[in-house]
């Protein structure tokens, strides 16, 4: 499947640098992903079981005779189906322990008095969560909001506070098949203790673990982040940012920093900003400290401060390869154990700083929250003091653009305040929105997410899907590596407009948007979930009447199939670009491609051309204006 | 109802009005009868500006026709719904062409029809200085006298220019608001189809002031847009024709603000129910800043009272 002659399609790949890989011998995922073929059938599939030690079983579907239950008797529709399940689990787990982080940086925030950014986001969700905000300092109020949202791990009863943002006809569905999530952890648990060898074997009640699980990520654990995050570091606003490898500089102190949970970015971007440390950086024959992102944490920290994103999860390799990054900084989620090696034939420092995720190979400077800034000045002078080891063996590439992004829903909702008339209309709603929509001007939105994977030509099917989605007056918002693919082809640049069709076109000169919005990190796509609960609410329908979807062209993670699952479980229409482990069952398929439809009013379909997926998207769009008479 | 499907099937009854209208009009005159304005070098200016083709005689009058309806195509976007409302501009003009055919003339006082080009080279300037900060096109029926007659004198004591179609010339009439070009209020007529005789003064001040080529259309709209500060107001019940026309005005660039429920579109299509928020409202929308140094004086007092005569029985 994959070939050689493929690589150059990727458009993730800068070609100099992929040349300069080869040349350096450096192996790379795309080299890995060869080698792997053919991959095996039985785990594409989802019919391999290693749950106990009398496996491992597989299914055997080609021929009669094989093997049609494990030993245990589980048939090929409980075997994919806890798969599956332990997948979601496991994706709601990451995010969810990044919500646990960000939580506690808040409550230690608190207790030493630190600033706490967006104050009256933080009364807000005081309000919000019945938390007394009369009378109370910051910090005060900071604690118990960081209480209460470290109880939503472990709560013993109840459901998760963010539950109540979901439409009332969302929160009756979610009741009426008993997934209303309760407490973040024990969702997550429950899917583990189901899957074990000898308890639950029906797929459906296995799937509907699943969702329950999922359902605490999208509602729980990834709003947590995101919300206490705008928190504490502030709710991202519209500016500029440049993005692609070509941020590196060749006369600075580059770091990257990569992986997901924006406290150490933020310290970070604190640290790079010291005087002291500029200072040693010229001292060392550099111009200055260029800090740059990558993946999410990169999202996080171009939606808030504007440092450049460097690039997505198939371009961690090829920063290293450029031959001028002193430090690569990483914490967790989506960083290859590959780059020690990569790291090993340059001068590059890979330095881990999380004790969830450490890397043989790498240096660990473990990054503590209680004392945040003092350890990323630490990892910086690391960076500083690296600099004199650089070779001449460098390549900085050329590719680099400029986009417009931090479209938080605060932000959203003050540009559509902008096109409201001050004599006929409120402003702080998203009626403009909503009124673009219903009147035709706008067809719908769409929200394209996740990664990079080598099944797909990587970024290409972000960008083809969203150019054809936006071709026909199809808002697009996006995050994750899917926010990266589009920047770096353009998309949220001025110029893009160009690529609208006329509604669309109008709607973004009037907001003076870009087409496709960039909402932040994959925690973030709680923003996404958020806007729809707003949009439903002001128009007293469910999120599964609204004419939106979702796609995840390039999925990869578990962390993806959480997402999917969620976003299904919210009533969305979502489209993989890249088929799951389940087609062994076609039971559990017919399930979640068609099933879940009758129940949540969400379902997953599955399309690897994104062309076709964008026309799936916008005939599902059609099908919904239709049912919404508009 | 899609507020397209509202437009598109506004401008086919626009359509087939104007096929009927033209056979009519043929059956009775001949093919070879005379077409044209009054007092104008542009022919018919939304057809002219349009493809840059004159026409001359009800044959040729008779070939717009498919132009038409090759600008209505049903499918649900922007675009199409924006060519479908210039669809019904195009019908508009034919159809108040063939009231014009032969030396007709099938307006009568109070109503003008025609504006000659004259009269839009002498508005060319103030519109230019700013002196006329905006123009006003009323279309329909206030809920009642008193209302029409304050939305208009409101317009008026700021100096915009201010067109009637429809009803609201009576209601006009009915509360003594004198009226005529040099007063600037001008009631164009009673069809529907006469708001055109507006349309085409933003055309030719396209072709006259902003030198913008015949057939360029792409250039025509993004002169009107920019340049000619228009908006309309659309009074009392809207039928598929007139939102069909609103959408028209749209195309152009001039924001519709109405009293009556329809689907708003941002900026564009706004519904206000508050008459005494009218014209703030539409002033707003189409960007019409008007700096005013009020005069406590009990009589109104603007640019727009200067060409006013004082007859001996007032």
């Amino acid at each position: 499947m994959q070939d050689e002659l493929s690589y150059v399609k990727d458009e993730t790949a800068i070609p100099s640098l992929l040349k300069k890989a080869k040349d350096d011998k450096i192996e790379t995922v795309w080299d890995r992903a060869l080698a792997m073929q053919p991959q095996c059938g039985f785990g594409e599939m989802g019919v391999c079981c290693t749950n106990c030690s009398m496996g491992p079983c597989r299914i055997v579907k080609i021929s009669p005779d094989g093997p049609k239950k494990g030993i245990c008797g589980a048939t090929e529709d409980t075997i994919a189906s806890r798969n599956f399940a332990r997948s979601v689990a496991a994706g709601s787990a990451a995010h969810s322990d990044h919500g646990r982080d960000i939580a506690e940086a808040l409550h230690y925030a608190a207790e030493q008095k630190r600033p706490i950014k967006d104050e009256k986001k933080l009364r807000a969700l005081a309000e919000e969560w019945g938390i007394q905000t009369e009378g109370r300092s910051v910090e005060d109020l900071a604690s118990k909001v960081a209480e209460k949202a470290l109880n939503e791990f472990g709560k013993p009863f109840g459901h998760l506070q963010f539950v109540e943002r979901a439409p009332q006809k969302r929160k009756e569905i979610w009741e009426s098949m008993d997934v209303t999530p309760r407490a973040i952890d024990r969702d997550i648990v429950e899917v583990l203790h189901s899957t074990h060898m000898g308890c639950d074997a029906d797929y459906r009640n296995i799937i509907t673990a699943a969702v329950r699980a999922a359902l605490s990520d999208g509602w729980g654990g990834s709003m947590i982040g995101t919300e206490l995050s705008d928190i504490l570091f502030g709710t991202p606003v519209p500016h500029e940012v440049e993005a692609n490898l070509g941020v590196l500089k060749k006369d600075c102190v580059n770091i990257v920093v990569h992986g997901h949970e924006p406290t150490l970015s933020e310290a970070l971007v604190l640290a790079v900003n010291d005087p002291d440390l500029i200072e040693a950086a010229k001292q060392e024959g550099a111009q200055g400290i260029n800090l740059v992102g990558m993946c999410c944490t990169g999202n996080e920290v171009a939606m808030r401060h504007g440092i450049p994103m460097a690039g997505n999860f198939f371009q961690q390799e090829l920063a290293v390869v450029t031959g001028v990054v002193e430090a690569m900084v990483v914490d967790v989620q989506c960083i290859m154990p590959s780059l020690p090696q990569v790291a090993k034939c340059y001068h590059t420092k890979l330095i881990t700083t999380s004790r969830k995720a450490k890397i043989p190979g790498a240096v660990h400077m473990e990054f503590d929250e209680k004392n945040s800034v003092e350890c990323a000045r630490k990892i910086v002078l690391e960076a500083v003091m690296n600099f004199k080891n650089r070779t001449d063996n460098v390549l900085v590439p050329e590719e680099k653009v400029t986009g417009r992004i931090g479209y938080s829903v605060e932000s959203i909702i003050r540009a559509l305040d902008g096109i409201t008339n001050t004599f006929a209309h409120q402003s702080g709603t998203v009626k403009p929105l909503v009124d673009a929509v219903k009147s035709g001007v706008l067809r719908g939105v769409a929200a394209i997410v996740g990664c990079n994977n080598h099944r797909v030509p990587a970024d290409q099917s972000h960008v083809l899907l969203a150019k054809e989605l936006i071709k026909n007056d199809v808002l697009v918002v996006t995050t994750g590596c899917g926010a990266h693919a589009c920047i770096k082809a353009g998309l949220m640049s001025e110029d893009a407009v160009k690529l609208c069709g006329k509604g669309l076109a109008t709607c973004c000169e009037l907001l003076k948007v870009p087409p496709v919005l960039h909402m932040g990190s994959c925690v973030d796509i709680s923003r996404i979930l958020q806007l729809l609960a707003i949009i439903s609410k002001y128009m007293n329908v469910d999120i599964k009447d609204l004419p939106v979807a979702a796609a995840a062209p390039e999925w990869m993670s578990e962390k993806a199939l959480s997402i999917g699952t969620y976003a299904v479980a919210s009533g969305i229409y979502v489209v993989l670009g890249v088929t799951p482990q389940i087609t062994g069952s076609e039971n559990l398929t017919k399930y979640l491609t068609s099933d879940m439809e009758n129940i949540y009013g969400g379902r997953f379909e599955i399309e690897s051309d994104p062309i076709k997926a964008a026309h799936k998207i916008l005939d599902h769009i059609e099908v919904k204006r239709k049912q919404l008479d508009i | 109802m899609s507020l397209f499907d509202i437009i598109f099937t506004g401008s086919e009854q626009a359509l087939a009005a104007c096929k009927s209208i033209v056979e009519k009009t043929v059956a009775e005159r001949g093919e070879n009868a005379k077409v044209a304005f009054p007092g104008t070098a542009y022919s018919l200016p939304t057809i002219y500006a349009a493809t840059g083709k004159k026409i001359n005689t009800l044959a040729e009058l008779k070939n717009v026709i498919p132009m038409i309806e090759s600008l209505i195509v049903k499918e649900q976007n922007l675009e199409k719904a924006l060519n479908a409302g210039l669809a019904t501009a195009v019908a508009a003009e034919v159809i108040e062409a063939c009231k014009y055919v032969g030396e007709n003339t099938p307006y009568a006082e109070p109503c003008i029809g025609f504006i000659p080009d004259t009269v839009i080279r002498s508005l060319g300037v103030p519109l230019v200085t700013g002196d006329i900060p905006g123009v006003a096109v009323i279309i329909g029926e206030a809920p009642s006298d008193e209302e029409a007659a304050k939305i208009i004198k409101s317009y008026q004591t700021k100096g915009l220019l201010v067109f009637l179609v429809g009803k609201i010339i009576d209601q006009a009439i009915n509360t003594k608001i004198k009226m005529g070009l040099e007063l600037r209020i001008i009631p164009l007529g009673y069809d529907v189809t006469s708001v055109i005789h507006v349309v085409t003064v933003a055309i030719r001040a396209a072709l006259i002031f902003g030198n913008v080529q015949p057939g360029n259309l792409a250039e025509l709209l993004k002169y009107t847009k920019e340049r000619v500060p228009a908006f309309v107001n659309a009074l009392g019940p809207l039928s598929e024709l007139v939102v069909s026309a609103g959408a028209g005005a749209i195309a152009l660039g001039f924001p519709v603000i109405t009293d009556q429920d329809v689907q708003e579109v941002p900026e564009n299509l706004i519904v206000q129910k508050d008459h005494d928020k009218i014209a703030a409202t539409s002033l707003e929308a189409r960007g019409i800043k008007i700096k005013i140094t009020e005069i406590p004086i009990p009589v109104g007092f603007a640019a727009a009272f200067e060409g006013e005569r004082v007859r001996k029985e007032d």
